[in-house]
């Protein structure tokens, strides 16, 4: 794997590094924007019928990415992220901007860039159910160029690879999940292609399949193969254990790139944990200090989205998290300020962040809540 | 040719996998001829006549257009049901993302379907010789050729229905117009002169009229390519306008999905 993971191209506006990449990229996008219509009721089609409006799914967004690195697309749902995908893999048009993946405009020369860049479709759909894993592979082998001994070679070498040598013959309306999911990454990997899209690769599998399947990713794909790959994903084991670098989406604009310590670091430094004596005093203490840098932090939201209650408490004692900007000095500050004010304080300690709080972070952040 | 040939076995190999449908539909075919051979046969002394010039035989007249019709059906319904159905089950979208043109895409969606067809049409032929339809055999690759044009022919309207389709999501009613447009004045179960005159000038505008009197002179009487040059002519000039047509409703029904985002999103 490259190590490209510190410096990044990025536009003016997000929260980035700026520098330049030492190699060329294999992909680089510039601008990108498109906006779909919103669809319209019946009504409103025959009392406006020339007035159109549009939601935008990708504003300006600007990033390279290096041959070899496996870059991460965050974002909630509606974020972009499916959008940027079929603009790469040339099955829709941006209205502004450009994409160049290995010297190809995805505008001007398609079908060169589909020969150079696969998308993973999750859909289990996609495959034909009703040939063997071996057939579906042939076809897809025909219609990326590859013919006789070659695409035989191929065939066989990838159904090794994902462990479906041995079924190779079962009508794919049989296999498992795991096992379609496999098939679609061999049916991708067919053409040697130099970039890979993968959108949310195991959301159907089991937490084992998951992990053969993140191993065989970075080993493989990114490691034999010497595929860039970009990985839309809701999981934070699938960023922040696979990818070299993350970017943050939200409503088609790019809040945030970098790699994910360096993000953690940036937006995540100033969180801390305090066990404090439970006797309801440190909570106005803490309230009284939200002008000052110091914001207690009620719930968080889990990996699956979901919000828990931060507190824990424990033989009269109470964990609470807060967030302090102002560096150690605020946070010495705060201290003292507690003691004064009789809190009991036994412990204090920096804490890493969950994908989730990262994402939660930045969105909030990117959402005017920078200051609070 | 190697992305169509890899296209056309993948849709041959799906169908057979689905044994019953396959041999329901060839049952069902020769079904079919049974009650054509004694109805054609009950019209014989009334229609003798009226198709001496395509032989005088009923049964063969009604068989060979129905061959025909075969064949357009085919053209017009091919490609729309394939690319609905590859619309439904997302295969659409994971083809496209390939390196395959356009043309080579679509040449292989219907290549299964006419080799089917042809076969379909051969079993007609067969049953009907055995039936005592006189069948030029000999004149198979003449025969070839007109059917060839009047799949061009008519392939076009399957391109519109297919715009129709990925554009909005509907092929509408096209084909069906069009099929019925044909059986209507095209000449399959009677000559296009036994139409009354204000509608005969309309059957000069199909191409089916030109592609039947070409094929039941060939198959029926043995005639030669030569001797219906004048009818392969005007199905030539159909083929050049309305193909030039149906694929620029295609590529602009391509484009304005690629634009509006919906391709391959059904």
């Amino acid at each position: 794997m490259s190590g490209a993971a510190a410096v990044a191209v990025a536009p003016a506006e997000v929260e980035g590094d700026g520098g330049s990449r030492q190699a060329e990229p294999v992909l680089r996008v510039e601008g990108l924007t498109k906006r779909f219509p919103v669809r319209r009721g019946w009504f409103e089609m025959l009392r406006r019928p020339w007035q159109r409006e549009y939601v935008p799914a990708l504003q300006g967004v600007s990033f390279d990415v290096a041959a070899g690195e496996f870059f991460g697309l965050l974002g909630p749902n509606g974020a972009g992220k499916t959008t940027l995908f079929k603009i790469l893999s040339t099955l829709i048009l941006p209205d502004a901007g450009t994409a160049v993946v290995a010297g190809n405009d995805i505008v001007r020369r398609p079908a060169a860039v589909r020969q150079v860049l696969t998308p993973v479709i999750a859909d289990e759909r996609s495959l034909y159910w009703r040939l063997s894993a071996r057939e579906n592979l042939r076809l897809f082998a025909a219609l990326h160029g590859l013919r006789g001994r070659e695409a035989e070679t191929r065939v066989e070498e990838l159904l090794r690879v994902v462990a479906l040598a041995d079924t190779g013959e079962k009508m794919v309306g049989s296999f498992s999940s795991g096992m379609k999911q496999r098939l679609l990454i061999a049916r991708a990997l067919l053409s040697r292609p130099r970039i890979l899209l993968l959108d949310e690769p195991t959301r159907s599998l089991d937490p084992l399949s998951a992990r053969d399947f993140r191993t065989f990713l970075r080993e493989e794909v990114a490691g034999h193969q010497g595929c860039s790959v970009i990985l839309a994903t809701h999981s934070a084991e699938e960023a922040l254990n696979l990818c070299d670098r993350l970017a943050v989406l939200r409503k088609g604009e790019l809040l945030a790139i970098g790699a994910a310590e360096e993000l953690a670091r940036r937006y995540g430094e100033e969180r801390y944990r305090l066990w404090l004596r439970d006797d309801e005093l440190w909570r106005h203490v803490l309230a009284r200090q939200t002008t000052g840098g110091v914001r207690l932090i009620e719930s968080r939201s889990r990996d699956g989205g979901s919000k828990e209650n931060v507190y824990q408490r424990e033989d009269g004692w109470v964990r609470v998290e807060v967030e302090i900007r102002g560096g150690r000095e605020r946070t010495a500050a705060l201290l003292t300020e507690l003691n004064s004010a009789g809190v009991v304080v036994a412990g204090l300690e920096r804490m890493d962040l969950t994908l989730a709080e990262l994402l939660d972070r930045i969105l909030y952040r990117s959402a005017g809540g920078g200051d609070a | 040719m190697h992305r169509v040939m890899a296209l056309v076995r993948a849709r041959a190999l799906t169908a057979a996998s689905y044994r019953v449908q396959m041999s329901l539909s060839v049952v069902s075919l020769l079904v079919g001829i049974v009650p054509l051979y004694f109805i054609t046969g009950a019209l014989q002394p009334v229609m003798a006549d009226t198709i001496r010039a395509e032989g005088g035989h009923y049964f063969g007249f009604v068989l060979v257009g129905t061959v025909a019709f075969y064949f357009l059906s085919a053209a017009v319904n091919l490609l729309p049901g394939e690319i609905g159905s590859d619309l439904r089950t997302g295969t659409l979208e994971a083809v496209l993302s390939t390196p395959t043109r356009l043309a080579e895409l679509v040449s292989g969606m219907i290549g299964f379907g006419l080799l089917w067809t042809t076969l379909r049409a051969l079993i007609v032929l067969t049953v009907g010789w055995l039936l005592g339809v006189q069948v030029a055999w000999s004149q198979l690759p003449a025969a070839a050729v007109v059917i060839g044009l009047l799949i061009l022919a008519y392939l076009p309207f399957g391109l519109m229905g297919s715009a129709s389709l990925i554009a909005f999501r509907t092929a509408g009613p096209l084909a069906r117009g069009i099929l019925f447009a044909s059986t209507l004045l095209g000449g399959i179960y009677y000559p296009t002169r036994v139409i009354p005159s204000w509608i005969q000038d309309l059957s000069s505008l199909i191409p089916l009229t030109y592609g039947l009197q070409a094929l039941r002179r060939i198959l029926l009487e043995g005639a030669s390519l030569v001797a219906v040059a004048e009818e392969l002519g005007i199905l030539v000039v159909f083929v050049v306008v309305l193909m030039s047509g149906g694929a620029l409703a295609l590529w602009l029904a391509l484009r304005y999905a690629r634009r509006a985002g919906t391709l391959a999103q059904y």
